[in-house]
């Protein structure tokens, strides 16, 4: 019944006449890229990214709760059971946010980022999704003395605190099922995500990037194929996403070279 | 020593319990009491609930983490990860410097390492591919490497794969190769709660726990040099044509 009233929605027609992009996955299969499923929908970050891909993509969303939005929606909870099946079944690619319920505590945290992200990646894989763009955070990162340019070939130092082991966890998951070939991950480690009109407020902080930037990369992430042997994703791709200032903490070079990343709004 | 056994009633616990209770004071753990009347203390202890661990651990040296969990995915994930996270808790809580934690091969020389090569040993960066059981193991040591990255912990990691007891070996029988009997098993942990401590070369070590095999797929040359493990029973017949 999901699936039929997924189908069936108005979205359906505006995206037919879209030029759905394509992509192709390690494995040389591809296809166009139509349907998107996005998790943690009760996040704001999930409903920016609904907005914005919506525009050339059917958009489904999922949350453990129910959560109320213009873009249809299905609950689940990531179990290992049928339903997860049921939820991605149809997707071409998902977009896992992978943002833990609020308030939930580390235990929680850690078992949404390995066990539901592993339910999640095995469905996915089962029922033939192209593509999965996994959102981690550029905290992974932050250990390392500030004078160092600390790219995406540096090893993650999780902290203990806050979201960085699950995020790590996280992106330790995806990495094995991108390392045996069930799906092509890219994994865009993110700063703090805050709207364009923050920047212009108050003082920089080097870890910002605005959402609309996120957005775009992940929209670059999604349809980004591997036609151009110079600039190809790999079954596995790790990318830092940070603002284009020239304060960032971090910098993009990889993401714009490998997508064609550009941030628009720099503080 | 005072140490916890955390999963003591599995098939590994009884043989470390035997190995180490000579020389050490044991508080031996799990879900299920003992099977047979045991001389230790005991207590109920599942290694997914923080309170329980916690509790269990006060006033240890050590934490010996047996405990496993095979197919069901939430019991999996929550006894192979969250216990770990758990055990790494209590043991910053109670300032117990040694844990020794325990895995499938696969937890670190998954199907990218066994299915091409030879010589295989325990450091090399952990590929558990997404098996269940290997996975959710994996994620846990992940767990207890980060944790020593933030505080005085060392912990080792003891890998193993098939356990034989060398009186019931079959000629041609075959087998993987990554195989201990039992009582060598136990006396790996022996070692380890024996050696000193600025001993390992790091934190965070991992040891391939087999005999020696006459495959040359996977090494315990670093279980030997690291731990001084000697095994005592030779295995080999196993994989000897049969008479």
């Amino acid at each position: 019944m999901q699936r039929r009233a997924f189908l069936g929605s108005s979205a359906v027609a505006a995206v037919a006449g879209a030029s759905a992009a394509t992509a192709q996955s390690a494995s040389g299969t591809a296809g166009p890229i139509r349907r998107i499923l996005i998790t943690s929908a009760e996040h704001r970050l999930a409903r920016v990214l609904a907005d914005s891909l919506s525009e050339a993509h059917e958009i489904r969303l999922t949350s453990l709760n129910a959560v109320e939005s213009k873009h249809p929606f299905q609950q689940s909870d990531l179990g290992h059971e049928e339903p997860t099946d049921r939820l991605v079944e149809g997707i071409d690619a998902i977009v896992h946010v992978a943002e833990p319920l609020p308030g939930a505590d580390m235990h929680q945290q850690i078992d949404h980022l390995t066990r539901r992200t592993y339910n999640l990646l095995l469905a996915a894989g089962k029922a033939g999704v192209q593509k999965v763009v996994y959102l981690s955070t550029l905290e992974l990162l932050t250990a390392y003395d500030e004078k160092f340019v600390v790219d995406e070939q540096w090893r993650p130092r999780p902290g203990l605190a806050g979201p960085s082991l699950p995020k790590h966890l996280g992106e330790y998951t995806c990495r094995e099922f991108a390392r045996i070939g069930v799906l092509p991950i890219v994994t865009l480690r993110l700063g703090k995500v805050v709207h364009a009109s923050e920047m212009s407020r108050g003082s920089f902080d080097p870890l910002w990037v605005a959402e609309e930037d996120v957005a775009q990369a992940v929209r670059l992430a999604i349809t980004k194929g591997s036609e151009n042997t110079g600039s190809s994703l790999s079954r596995w791709t790790v990318l830092n996403i940070s603002s284009g200032s020239g304060k960032a903490r971090f910098d993009s070079s990889r993401a714009k070279r490998v997508l064609g990343y550009e941030p628009a709004h720099n503080g | 020593m005072k140490a916890l056994i955390l999963g003591a009633n599995g098939y590994l616990g009884p043989h470390v319990v035997k190995a180490l209770e000579a020389e050490h004071e044991l508080l031996i753990t799990d879900i299920k009491p003992p099977p047979t009347e045991t001389s230790h203390k005991f207590r109920l202890v599942d290694a997914t609930n923080l309170d329980q661990v916690m509790d269990a651990a006060e006033g240890m040296d050590t934490i010996i983490n047996l405990s496993v969990v095979r197919p069901h995915r939430v019991l999996a994930f929550g006894v192979n990860t969250l216990g770990c996270y758990n055990t790494m808790l209590a043991a910053v809580k109670h300032k117990i410097r040694r844990v020794i934690n325990t895995g499938p091969h696969f937890t670190v020389t998954g199907p990218p390492y066994e299915g091409f090569d030879f010589d295989i040993g325990p450091d090399v960066p952990p590929q558990s591919g997404i098996n269940l059981y290997a996975h959710s193991k994996s994620l846990g040591q992940e767990i207890c490497r980060v944790f020593t990255e933030h505080h005085d912990i060392w912990v080792q990691e003891y890998l193993f794969y098939n356990f034989r007891d060398p009186a019931k070996l079959t000629p041609g029988g075959g087998g993987v190769p990554f195989q201990i009997s039992w009582d060598d098993a136990g006396e790996i942990f022996r070692l380890g709660l024996k050696i000193e401590l600025d001993k390992l070369p790091s934190k965070c070590e991992v040891f391939c726990c087999l005999g020696d095999m006459p495959h040359g797929k996977f090494s315990n040359e670093k279980t030997k040099k690291i731990l001084g493990f000697r095994p005592k029973d030779d295995l080999s017949a196993q994989w000897t044509k049969p008479v």
